[in-house]
């Protein structure tokens, strides 16, 4: 096929149209069709923008022409209509078309679609220009742009904020302006560069100066920027003002190391911190002199080590921490252990630290050594104990002695009046018959001197029963085991005429074997229960039950008889010493056999009373402790 | 002259006799009875005797119903008769009893029992004090 140039014309990728001299469109080809929407026919004979932007604007299309005329080619771009309305990016280059004879001849357009270059070229544009409004609006950051030699070549606000200057004032400036004068001297800002450049970036914090001269304290990052050919193109500076973070760490700090040196100094309370494993981490000064380690001793140890060894074995300090973390404290006290492994009665409290975004970062301890408080109050408590113990013996002894003292002031009244009365009965028949003797009447002074007599008998019985009875209290108790049989019969021995002369009945039933006492005692407490039941009868034979029992842990007797009874209101009074119900005429006796008994009972620390129900006989109860 | 019914409470027979024959002779008293313990007195005076004693004198120590007992008793059975106390103890707390438990007054007997009447001049004007 023999190429020529209509073919060529024809077959060529990019759109061509071709105007004649005054511009109107002679011919296109194919490719320009495609882009244009326009046939050839469609389009023939027409000014060129009449497929242009749709405006029509014949001034601007012969300025272009006249462009080309004056430079032989002219390149526009811009926005072209397709037949269908759609827009598109045009660039549309024109040249001139010369005939054989090198006479001008019209116009050569080449179109072409640049559509999406244009949109990617845009897009670029925007994000760039969106980068950049943001990057000077930012005004906690200064973020400018140096030159390879370090000269300021973009500025934003934050710039402005931090350093004091205008973009106008800086732009063009050696970025040097910002180091105080010490670190020019040394060429800091030039190293910096340097070694921006080699390592790609520098970091740094340090003091920076401000336009009014005021220094403040910058965080720095300093970028090195390289073209695609790998060639320096400048530096990015980022600065950050921290001046208030620098104080907020300064206060910090002090704070902390105030806290620090409160907290090791403290010399009573063992101050100290656990990781979350529980190894020790800090030690203060009264850890030291509570445990007896030193800081090098324990610190990365686990806080165990002051356990006793059943408690590890126990895992109590495991459970210890465990209950620290799910409730947050711990608390107790217990014996610990020190250095030397002497024990100490500790206080420990162990509360859960956690960090600022509630994540447990170990756990804090306090430990304080209460044995000397334990001890003191240990010691006191013994003490009291001692004192509450010499009370309570120096009370009994005090009831003891208030007992002595009544039966004594009991003694005296006893003494003092039934003893004074027969001596006085005695002393007013002599000076009776001394009278009678004055006034010669002999016969009178026989019944004198038998009453006389009888008085001075009765004064000699009353000695003795004083004397049986006092003789109770001082005499020490004899405890021995005894069987009860044996007591009962002896009391029962010892009665054996009045039991014959009264044809008594007394029948004995006793459950209980043994007692444990003073055997002449216990004869004399049954002889004296069994005696009255003889003696107060009215005429019936006396019948006498003994029995006994056991009764919560205690020796019950009773001893029951028919006789006369006691009327409710004697039941107490017959057990006072001296006291008698009935004339000595109708039933005989000294008022002392039942306070005897009751004597008796009670230094077996047991208890006596007596029940009696209308004409049905007295009943004598009796508890005896079994031992 | 003021006379006072009187009974007497005193279970030592002798006394007893050597004691009313001293009211007798003074002509001060009306001895409207004599007892030997509180069981024979309270029995008399629950069988509504013609007239009532305004005043008693009791021994303390005696068989049965004591002194301290009739003291107790006519306090809240004959509370307009007095009673008063006597006995051989001149210990105080025995006095200091008696007047606590509602006797009028305590006075000690006589050394000897044939001695009575300085005793009876003495229960006198004590009734006199306190039944006017």
């Amino acid at each position: 096929m023999h190429l020529n140039s209509a073919l060529i014309f024809r077959n060529l990728t990019e759109g061509i149209i071709l105007l004649d001299e005054t511009g109107r469109i002679t011919t296109c080809n194919a490719a320009a069709s495609a882009i244009t929407g326009y046939e050839e026919t469609e389009i023939e004979a027409k000014p060129f923008y009449t497929i242009g932007d749709g405006q029509d604007d014949p001034i601007k299309y012969r300025y272009e022409l006249d462009q080309v005329q004056k430079k032989k080619k002219f390149v526009v771009e811009g926005w072209k209509l397709r037949k269908d309305h759609t827009r598109y990016w045009a660039e549309t280059s024109y040249s001139l078309l010369f005939d054989d004879a090198e006479r001008f001849a019209g116009y050569c357009v080449l179109l072409r679609d640049i559509t999406d270059q244009k949109k990617k070229q845009l897009d670029l544009l925007e994000s760039e220009e969106r980068y950049r409004l943001m990057v000077e609006a930012i005004r906690d950051y200064s973020i400018f742009m140096l030159d390879p030699e370090g000269h300021v070549l973009t500025w934003n606000d934050g710039g402005t904020f931090i350093h004091g200057y205008t973009e106008n004032e800086i732009v063009g400036k050696h970025f040097s302006v910002f180091y105080p004068a010490t670190d020019q001297l040394d060429e800091k800002p030039k190293e910096k560069l340097q070694v921006a450049r080699d390592a790609g970036s520098y970091r740094e914090e340090g003091w920076r100066v401000k336009k009014d001269g005021s220094l403040f304290w910058a965080s720095v990052v300093l970028t090195a920027l390289f073209n695609e050919r790998n060639v320096l193109i400048g530096y990015s500076k980022v600065t950050r003002d921290l001046t208030h973070r620098l104080k907020d760490e300064e206060v910090l700090r002090q704070s902390e190391a105030r806290y620090r040196s409160l907290v090791e100094q403290v010399g009573d309370y063992g101050i100290f911190m656990l990781d979350t494993k529980g190894r020790i981490v800090s030690w203060n000064e009264g850890a030291r002199r509570i445990k007896g380690y030193s800081a090098e001793d324990v610190i990365g140890k686990y806080f165990s080590i002051f356990y006793p060894e059943e408690d590890i074995l126990n895992g109590k300090p495991a459970w210890e921490l465990k209950v620290a973390r799910s409730s947050g404290k711990y608390e107790e006290e217990g014996w610990r252990l020190r250095k030397d492994g002497s024990r100490f009665w500790a206080n420990i409290v162990i509360t859960s630290v956690y960090d600022t975004e509630g994540r447990l970062s170990g756990f804090s301890k306090v430990t304080r050594d209460l044995t000397e408080r334990k001890m003191s109050e240990q010691a006191l408590q013994e003490s009291s104990d001692k004192y509450r113990q010499l009370a309570e013996e120096l009370s009994v002894t005090n009831s003891e002695l208030s007992s002595v003292n009544r039966e004594l002031e009991q003694f005296t009244a006893i003494v003092s009046h039934d003893l004074k009365e027969p001596v006085r009965t005695v002393r007013s028949f002599l000076h009776l018959m001394d009278q009678q003797l004055d006034q010669q009447k002999f016969d009178l002074l026989k019944p004198s001197i038998g009453k006389g007599i009888l008085a001075a008998q009765r004064m000699h019985e009353l000695i003795d029963n004083l004397l049986h009875y006092s003789q109770l209290s001082k005499i020490g108790l004899q405890r021995q085991k005894l069987k009860v049989d044996e007591v009962i019969g002896e009391a029962i021995q010892n009665l054996n005429d009045a039991v014959e002369q009264s044809g008594a009945e007394i029948r004995v039933e006793s459950e209980v074997q043994f007692i444990y006492g003073d055997r002449i005692q216990l004869v004399q407490l049954f002889q004296n229960l069994l005696a009255n039941a003889l003696k107060f009868t009215n005429g019936l034979t006396p019948e006498v039950k003994v029995k006994s029992w056991m009764e919560n842990g205690s020796v019950r007797f009773v001893v029951e008889d028919n006789g006369i009874g006691i009327s409710p209101e004697n039941l107490e009074k017959i057990f006072e010493i001296f006291r008698r119900l009935h004339f000595v005429s109708q039933y005989p006796g000294n008022g002392v056999g039942l306070a005897v008994c009751k004597k008796v009972v009670e230094r077996h620390r047991g208890r006596i009373w007596a029940e009696s129900a209308q004409n049905r006989g007295a009943c004598f109860h009796i508890m005896l402790p079994k031992i | 002259m003021r006379t006072f019914r009187l009974a007497i409470v005193e279970n030592d027979e002798d006394e007893r006799y050597f004691m009313s024959e001293a009211f007798r002779s003074s002509r001060e008293f009306e001895i409207l009875g004599e007892f030997a313990n509180g069981d024979q007195l309270t029995e008399w005076l629950h069988g509504s005797p013609g007239e009532l004693p305004e005043l008693v004198l009791s021994d303390l120590n005696m068989p049965g119903k004591n002194g301290y007992d009739i003291i107790d008793e006519l306090k809240v059975t004959y509370p307009d008769i007095a009673v008063f106390a006597t006995s051989t103890s001149s210990v105080v707390a025995t006095r200091e009893r008696c007047m606590r438990a509602g006797a009028k007054d305590f006075i000690a007997k006589p050394d000897i029992f044939i001695a009575y009447d300085s005793f009876v001049a003495e229960l006198y004007l004590l009734a006199c004090r306190y039944l006017g």
